[in-house]
């Protein structure tokens, strides 16, 4: 049965006279569960707006053809018939719950339209989202993937048909990302409800949904079945979407001659690894330890028996650290991973100076932080948050640049402004404000305001969240650039293919504590620990560690090369 | 004695860092849910606080005040204010009339300047106190329905709900934008008088300019929210009836809530009686 209806859809914003949306034709049929790709400002999140009747209702704008949902004309109809018939989770969810607690926002759509049974409906709608134990918390108590389960609550207690969901694993680690498909997953299957969501992760795309959306520049190209669509590397790439690892893997091979040229590319792990499996040479195969340098280069930081406790609202004190000790050393590349909540942020921050140990204490280059104040680190460490609005404090990225040097009169600091402004590609966005810029322009500023002062030491908080892949493999080369700059860096990210392309060191946070500490090949092929704290290594490590438990692969050029003949 | 003068004064500002004023904050709003005060009926406790709000003001008697001092010193303490909010409200009472108090008596006023600053004193205490056992013990959400159910305009008891939800949100953001004035910024040092003076004057500064960017960050945020409330249908509850009844159905007087009356009023009897009898 076809659902949604659209028609020779085109749209642009009030004021604007460029079309966000082109002549739009588009079918979807009751219980599919779609992904819209797309490069940013495409018009997916317009379209998807269109759907749930804001466009044209709340924000007007010139409106052209038709979308009809189950026989509606988005038009002819309000917001609130609507609403119960699509239900949409914004990308920046937590702006979206607007009551003090869970059930009350779960259900509070349902008040508003008058529903009498309004709080049944909104356990009902936690049940099926998996929060049915958090009914009675404030919503400042539940963490970010909780958070998104209660938007997504919202919206369905409603009882809508169709589901929207604008990017919902944007900042979310492997594990609740996994719990918030599965939870997609039931409401599709048990619930027969239509999802739509936007996403990036291909990896996602392959295992959950049904079909794929292509959109570019306000057209749609196709609407196909996953498995057609995965696998049209070419188009999906020169749209800046990566298809998922094993599909470029199978796809290159077959370029090479490797892969059998009628066979199917795979797109999940699975699959991939039968048919790899199969074309794996036999050769011999030399397992090749990288010796490690002994270190004896100095040590910048040190954690001695460090406690730290959290004042908490209700009761007692939350203990983040119990005793934790660790050493880093100068030029050292680190990724400090971990779920949310894990105390990544509270590792930065103590580093910072701005939460004091309760007990034992912080060195930075020998001194303790206790005695120094913030400012005063600030020559020696810089901190780039993971949300780079809170870092824009000037009316401009080039003003936002200078001013730490314009302070310390750093010398011939307009110079060095134009030159980092110029090394991050900002130059021609130098007079803007940073929170109007797109989300990949925003962490290139945040990461030039970081380096601005030239610290020994940099922390960054998960520099590639949000971001499209496209962006993000932009911020990677940054990165990776900038390790000639920089002298110690430590990156806390729920990005295992920034971690073992970029990092030599890993720490693994689980609970406050220091579970393991060592290289991408100690920490990926240690199985107990994976499970134990929902690490995930990047897909194609996972699928040649499948194939032969000796096989290590941390990019696909290295997967690449189990294939090829002896290169001398 | 420097040292130790270092030393409190060092604690003093750790103490009084944003982290702890969040935690008072969040402690005041969300911290006693549990207490008798905020499990009692809103409007039960809004018709308490009119009578302790307006009476004292005309009242004169010393004992009555004492009394109904007392009364709401005890609410206060049953509702688990948080400790920032007594400090502002001792605070707040000294300026407002405690240091006349003071400055009376030591440019050598007697007893009968005295008296009348004192029952001003106490008027003013009682008040506050009534506020803050009401204001600050009930759970916003129930005072937002209390104030609807007497006819307040349905758009502000929704401010009150929704103000304490992004409190958190917004403190968090606060937190981190003055974060980054402290990691970029240069302050002046701390050395002589006059530098603690600029160094002061440093912080307020930047305090100051926190606000902008929290503005514009609040505002960016806040395009989300409300296409979010339009479509959970907030506007269109806001002009119906029936749905308001709904909203105020979950009030519920209980034996408790009059249990509270009634003891208030005995109270207030007993004292007026003593006053008569005096």
């Amino acid at each position: 049965m076809t659902q949604i209806k659209i028609e020779n859809l085109s749209y642009s914003y009030p004021g604007s006279k460029d079309k966000v949306l082109k002549q739009i034709h588009l079918e979807i049929e009751k219980g599919e569960f779609i992904a819209i790709v797309g490069n940013n400002g495409c018009g997916k999140s317009t379209l998807c707006k269109v759907l749930n009747g804001l466009i044209p209702h709340f924000i007007p704008g010139n409106f052209e053809g038709s979308a009809l949902i189950d026989g509606l004309d988005t038009k002819m109809v309000d917001v609130g018939i609507l609403s119960k018939a699509v239900g949409y989770v914004y990308q920046d969810f937590e702006n979206q719950i607007v009551r003090p607690t869970v059930l009350d926002d779960a259900s509070y759509a349902c008040l508003n339209y008058g529903m009498v049974d309004y709080l049944k409906k909104g356990r009902e709608a936690l049940s099926m989202c998996g929060l049915n134990d958090k009914e009675a918390d404030y919503v400042f108590q539940l963490s970010g993937g909780q958070l998104h389960l209660l938007a997504l609550a919202g919206a369905v207690a409603l009882g809508p048909d169709i589901l929207i969901l604008d990017e919902p694993i944007a900042q979310l680690d492997p594990a609740h990302a996994m719990i918030i498909y599965e939870v997609l997953k039931k409401l599709n299957q048990e619930y027969n409800k239509t999802i739509i969501v936007i996403e990036h992760h291909t990896e996602y795309i392959a295992e959950y949904c049904s079909h794929v959306i292509l959109m570019d520049a306000g057209k749609i190209k196709w609407k196909l079945p996953v498995k057609e669509a995965m696998v049209r590397v070419e188009e999906l790439k020169r749209s800046n979407i990566y298809p998922p690892q094993v599909t470029q893997a199978a796809f290159r091979l077959k370029e090479l001659g490797i892969y059998p040229w009628n066979k199917n590319l795979p797109i999940t792990a699975r699959e991939a690894v039968r048919s790899f499996c199969a074309l794996l040479p036999e050769k011999e195969r030399k397992k090749v330890f990288i010796t490690k340098e002994e270190q004896n280069s100095t040590e910048c930081i040190r954690f001695e028996q460090v406690e730290v406790t959290y004042r908490s609202v209700k009761g007692e004190a939350k203990t983040v650290f119990d005793k934790l000790n660790i050493k880093i050393h100068a030029g050292e590349h680190i990724a400090l991973i971990g779920t949310n909540g894990a105390g990544k942020s509270t590792f930065m921050k103590l580093l910072t100076g701005l939460i004091k140990p309760k007990s034992g204490a912080v060195y930075i280059q020998g001194r303790a932080t206790r005695k120094l104040k913030t400012e005063d680190l600030a020559r020696e460490i810089a901190y780039v948050y993971q949300n780079p609005e809170e870092m824009f404090i000037k009316d401009s990225i080039r003003n936002d640049i200078a001013y730490a040097m314009q302070v310390r009169n750093v010398e011939q600091w307009e110079r060095k402004t134009e030159e980092l402004l110029e090394k991050f590609h900002l130059t021609s966005l130098a007079e803007r404000d940073g929170r109007l810029l797109s989300g990949g322009q925003m962490r290139r500023a945040s990461l030039a305001i970081g380096i601005a002062l030239n610290p020994s030491i940099l922390l960054l908080d998960e520099p590639t969240a949000n971001l499209d892949i496209a962006t993000r493999k932009e911020i990677m080369r940054t990165l990776t650039e900038m390790k000639e700059v920089t002298d110690t860096v430590l990156i806390a990210t729920h990005d295992m293919q920034l971690v073992s392309e970029w990092a030599d060191r890993i720490i693994v946070l689980s609970n406050g504590k220091v579970v393991a500490d060592g290289s991408r090949e100690s920490i990926f092929s240690d199985e107990m620990l994976l499970k134990k704290t929902g690490i995930q290594p990047p897909e194609i490590y996972q699928v040649a560690k499948q194939m032969n438990q000796s096989l290590e692969c941390f990019n696909l050029e290295e997967f690449y090369d189990l294939f090829l003949e002896e290169v001398v | 004695m420097e040292k130790f003068m270092n030393k409190l004064s060092e604690s003093i500002l750790d103490k009084f860092s944003m982290d702890f004023l969040r935690n008072q904050v969040l402690k005041n709003a969300y911290g006693n849910d549990d207490t008798m005060i905020a499990k009692m009926d809103p409007r039960i406790l809004l018709v308490w606080y009119l009578y302790f709000a307006l009476v004292p003001w005309f009242s004169d008697d010393v004992v009555f005040l004492i009394g109904c001092f007392l009364l709401v010193a005890v609410t206060t303490i049953l509702a688990k204010v948080a400790g920032l909010v007594l400090c502002l409200f001792i605070l707040g009472v000294f300026s407002q009339t405690g240091y006349l108090f003071l400055v009376t008596f030591l440019f050598g006023g007697d007893g009968s300047s005295v008296f009348p600053l004192l029952v001003l004193t106490v008027k003013v205490a009682t008040v506050s106190l009534a506020s803050i056992t009401v204001f600050s013990g009930l759970d916003p959400d129930r005072l937002s329905n209390g104030l609807m159910w007497f006819g307040c305009p349905e758009r502000l008891s929704f401010s009150i709900a929704y103000a304490y939800r992004i409190l958190p949100m917004l403190m968090e953001e606060f937190q981190n934008v003055l974060l980054s004035f402290r990691l970029r910024g240069n302050p002046p040092k701390q050395t002589g008088v006059i530098s603690k003076i600029k160094y002061l004057a440093y912080q307020i500064q930047v305090l100051i300019h926190s606000f902008y960017p929290l503005m514009l960050n609040t505002a960016k945020r806040s395009r989300t929210t409300v296409e979010a409330l339009e479509i959970k249908g907030y506007r269109y509850a806001a002009n119906n009836k029936i749905i308001k009844k709904m909203k105020l159905a979950q009030l519920k007087v209980q034996v408790d809530d009059l249990l509270f009356l009634v003891l208030s009023f005995l109270w207030v009897s007993i004292v007026v009686l003593i006053s008569t009898l005096i």
